[in-house]
This record gives C-alpha cells, sequence and structure tokens, in this order.
C-alpha cells in the first residue's frame, strides 16, 4: 500500500533534498544577483526538480510544498504571504519536470535533462505570476515583463546545474568515473 | 572569512526559549491557530478587519514575549521589494480594486496611471497583510522548537491516513530535512573553502557578471548534491539494514497532550475568524 510507493528512498531523497532547499533559501546562496525587477533570480527549485527527475513524481511534490512552505515563512516579497501564491503553484514544478524527463528521456538522456530543467523552471514562473496576477497583486502585463526577465536568467542557470549534477551523479552511480571533493 | 560562515545565517526556525503562555501551548494548537487566522486575513479586503487583525497578532506576540523589534528587523531588507509593489498597485490598479463599501473616487489621473481610494486602499491593506502574516509566522517558529513542530505535523496529518496519506512518513521527510540542514551547511563551508584555496572566486561581482556568477555557482552547488546523495544513500542502507517499517503502529517518545488552555485558545480564535469572516463585506469602511 503506501508503503510501496514510500518508502526508505522517497523519505531519505525527499528529506536530504528539502534540506538543500532550505539552506540555499537561508544561506541567501540560492539567489544569483541579475538585475531583474522583482529581484534576484533564483535555483531554490533545482532540488525541486532534480528530486522529480531522479525519484519521480512523489518526492517532486513533496519537495515543492517544502519550497512553498519555507519560501511562505522566509521574509521576502509580500507577495509571497499568500499561501495560493507561495505553495499551491510549487507543487506542480517536480511533476511537470518529471514528465518532461520521462517524456524526452527515449530521444537522448541530455536532451531530457535540458528540457526538464526548462519545464520545471517555467512552470515555477508561470504559475507564481500567473496566481499573482488572479489574487490581483500584478497587472497581466507587468506580469509578462517581470515573467520573461526572471524566466530567462533562471532557465540558463537551471539548465546548467541539473544538467551537471544529474549527469555527475549517475557516472558515480554506475561506477564510470571518478569524482570526490 | 565571513565569506565562509554559512552555517551562521541559517535562521529558519529562529526558536527563542522562554515559558510564556504561547511557547506552553501544544504545537497542533498554534499551527491551527495559525492556518483559521490566515484564512481570516486572506478573505477580508476591509481596513477595520484588517486594523483588528494587526491588533491581534501584535497582541499574540506580546503574550509569546518575543520582542517586537526582533521580528520586525528581518522585514530590513526587502524593503525596496515592499515599496516597489505598493508603487505599482497605486499607480496601475485604480480600475481594478474597489473596497467593499466605498465608491471608488479617482485622486489623480495621467495618463494610463490613476491613483483612485481603491488603489490606495490595495496598497494599505496589502502592507498590513503583510506585517500579520509575517508577525504570526515567524513567532510560530519562534516559540516552537523542530521537534515540537513536526510532531504536531504528524499528529494533525494522522487522520488523513485513511484516505492515503502517509502521516508518518511525512513528517520524518521534515524531521530528515531540518537534521540535514546542519551537516550540509558544514559541508558547504568546506567545499567553498576547498574552492578559495584552489584560487576560485566566491563572493559575487554584481548583477552584470551573470555568466560568472552561474560559474561560481556550479563549482559550489554540484559538490554539494554530490555529498547529499552519498549521504542520502548511506542513510538508506541504514534504515533497509534495520528494517525500517514506518507507520501506525510506531510509538513516540514525545506523547502531546491537549491541556484546557489549549481547548481555549482554539475556540477563542475560531469564533473571531468565523465572526471576522462572516461580517467582511459588513464593515463600513
Amino acid at each position: 500500500m503506501t508503503h510501496r510507493t514510500f518508502g526508505e528512498r522517497t523519505i531519505v531523497v525527499a528529506g536530504i533534498l528539502g534540506a538543500i532547499v532550505i539552506l540555499l533559501g537561508a544561506t541567501r546562496l540560492g539567489f544569483v544577483a541579475v538585475p531583474t525587477p522583482l529581484g534576484d533570480a533564483t535555483i531554490m527549485h533545482l532540488p525541486v526538480i532534480i528530486g522529480g527527475i531522479l525519484e519521480g513524481p512523489v518526492v517532486g511534490v513533496i519537495l515543492g510544498a517544502l519550497f512553498g512552505i519555507f519560501s511562505f515563512l522566509q521574509v521576502g516579497s509580500p507577495i509571497f504571504k499568500d499561501p495560493l501564491v507561495s505553495i499551491l503553484p510549487r507543487l506542480f514544478i517536480g511533476i511537470t519536470a518529471y514528465l518532461a524527463y520521462a517524456t524526452f528521456r527515449r530521444v537522448s538522456e541530455y536532451a531530457a535533462l535540458i528540457v526538464a530543467a526548462v519545464v520545471g523552471t517555467l512552470t515555477n514562473t508561470i504559475l507564481v505570476l500567473g496566481v499573482a496576477v488572479l489574487r490581483g497583486y500584478l497587472t497581466s502585463e507587468a506580469a509578462v515583463g517581470y515573467g520573461i526577465a526572471a524566466a530567462v536568467p533562471e532557465a540558463i542557470l537551471a539548465v546548467i546545474v541539473v544538467v551537471a549534477v544529474i549527469t555527475a551523479w549517475k557516472r558515480i552511480e554506475t561506477g564510470r568515473g571518478k569524482s570526490r571533493v | 572569512m565571513e565569506d565562509f560562515e554559512y552555517l551562521r545565517h541559517v535562521t529558519i526556525g529562529q526558536y527563542l526559549p522562554g515559558s510564556s503562555m504561547v511557547h506552553r501551548l501544544d504545537p497542533r494548537t498554534k499551527m491551527v491557530v495559525l492556518v483559521l487566522i490566515a484564512a481570516a486575513i486572506t478573505l477580508n479586503m476591509s481596513y477595520t478587519a484588517n486594523i483588528i487583525l494587526l491588533a491581534i497578532s501584535v497582541l499574540y506576540v506580546q503574550l509569546a514575549r518575543v520582542p517586537l523589534g526582533y521580528i520586525l528587523g528581518g522585514v530590513k531588507p526587502v524593503l525596496p521589494f515592499i515599496a516597489f509593489l505598493a508603487a505599482m498597485q497605486l499607480l496601475f490598479y485604480g480600475n481594478q480594486f474597489i473596497g467593499p463599501n466605498m465608491p471608488n473616487i479617482v485622486l489623480w489621473q495621467w495618463g494610463i496611471i490613476h491613483v483612485t481610494t481603491g488603489s490606495v486602499q490595495l496598497v494599505i491593506i496589502s502592507i498590513l497583510r503583510f506585517l500579520q502574516l509575517l508577525l504570526l509566522a515567524s513567532l510560530l517558529t519562534n516559540t516552537t522548537t523542530t521537534t515540537e513542530l513536526t510532531h504536531g505535523m504528524e499528529s494533525l496529518l494522522r487522520p488523513l491516513g485513511r484516505l492515503g496519506v502517509p502521516a508518518h512518513e511525512l513528517s520524518l521527510v521534515g524531521t530528515i530535512a531540518l537534521r540535514f540542514v546542519p551537516i550540509l551547511a558544514e559541508q558547504l563551508e568546506m567545499i567553498v573553502k576547498a574552492q578559495a584555496s584552489r584560487g576560485a572566486e566566491t563572493v559575487s561581482k554584481g548583477p552584470f557578471h551573470f555568466l560568472q556568477a552561474a560559474r561560481q555557482l556550479a563549482v559550489l552547488v554540484v559538490p554539494l548534491f554530490m555529498d547529499a546523495f552519498r549521504r542520502a544513500e548511506d542513510l538508506i542502507l541504514a534504515m533497509q539494514a534495520r528494517c525500517y517499517v514506518g507507520g501506525k503502529n510506531r510509538t513516540n517518545l514525545i506523547e502531546l497532550h491537549l491541556g484546557r488552555a489549549d481547548y481555549r485558545a482554539i475556540g477563542i480564535n475560531l469564533v473571531l475568524v468565523v465572526l471576522l469572516i462572516a461580517a467582511r463585506n459588513r464593515f463600513l469602511f
């Protein structure tokens, strides 16, 4: 029953990647200084994408929820003090990233990783800004402007980090390469 | 050397020890009250209701004997965001927001920009809401230890177990996440030092060195993930070796008990929230 979909692997990977989400947010390492109107570009959603790709949608949803709760509790842009903006959209990042990866995996591993990183990032940007518009925090014109300004650097960062992390890990896992810090 | 100290900046769940009334409440009570009041805050748009809610939030902070300045001190770095959003709402929202029982009067118009009483209200209410939720959310983490929080979360989710929600497993995810933050922070510090000793620039050069910033980030984040995955594999192996089975029949070291004060706190807040939500369109201003 629940144990099979919710084994040790799911719990541990979600927990430890969740720790990275919190760490990236709390140390500000998760924000890269980029001139966008809404502030710095973020990479806090990357553990969610990576979790979704490696362990599937269940881990993706849990990590998305952790990311959302953290951005709700953290002192940040006031629009994130609304749980509908901060938590709800984040639940979908892991799911779309996983689906994109699963779809394109047959074509090529690298292509799948790149597409998943971009899709995951866009899910975050579009849904967060979409809900913000629906809730009346931003006008739709402004949201489109921010969306483009924030999504492009974030997608580039996401592709670089996701591809680097997952290829590095898979190489270690299969024992083909030697990588030690 | 300050650039290397990541552990110091981890401030989530900054628990401030104390023995106030709020500290002594059951963690479940505090979470339920937070959710209730957050619902009232989200649904109320009038000045009256929001001032009442702000007064309640301040009162609770006072009851917990958490210094108000301590919570508000965290707002400083985000003041530019708040100012920016407020300006946006003030200038471009003239048409789209009209308060419940008030006429929308145009105060100033220039091209597509028009400031109305509605947009002024939107700005003030947004700022009030932000303050209320900031005070209440910080109050929860300031007066409750992380262990209490995870136990509370587990016990609140338990009734959902019948619907297939794995309450125990989810709270274990939370415990692992909070437990591993300091471990990974230490690891991160080591990675930064290792990279710096090889001549890597770890200090950001400002907003216009985007690709450089991305490269700096990759040399820190990739080893961090590798270390995290390695630790995850070890922990999974350890759990499997001990035949870990989660769920129903596990017992806890800490048993939570709801006391009279808890029922009273939940009762009072429930009545208050129901009244505020029921009357949300009846306030005159």
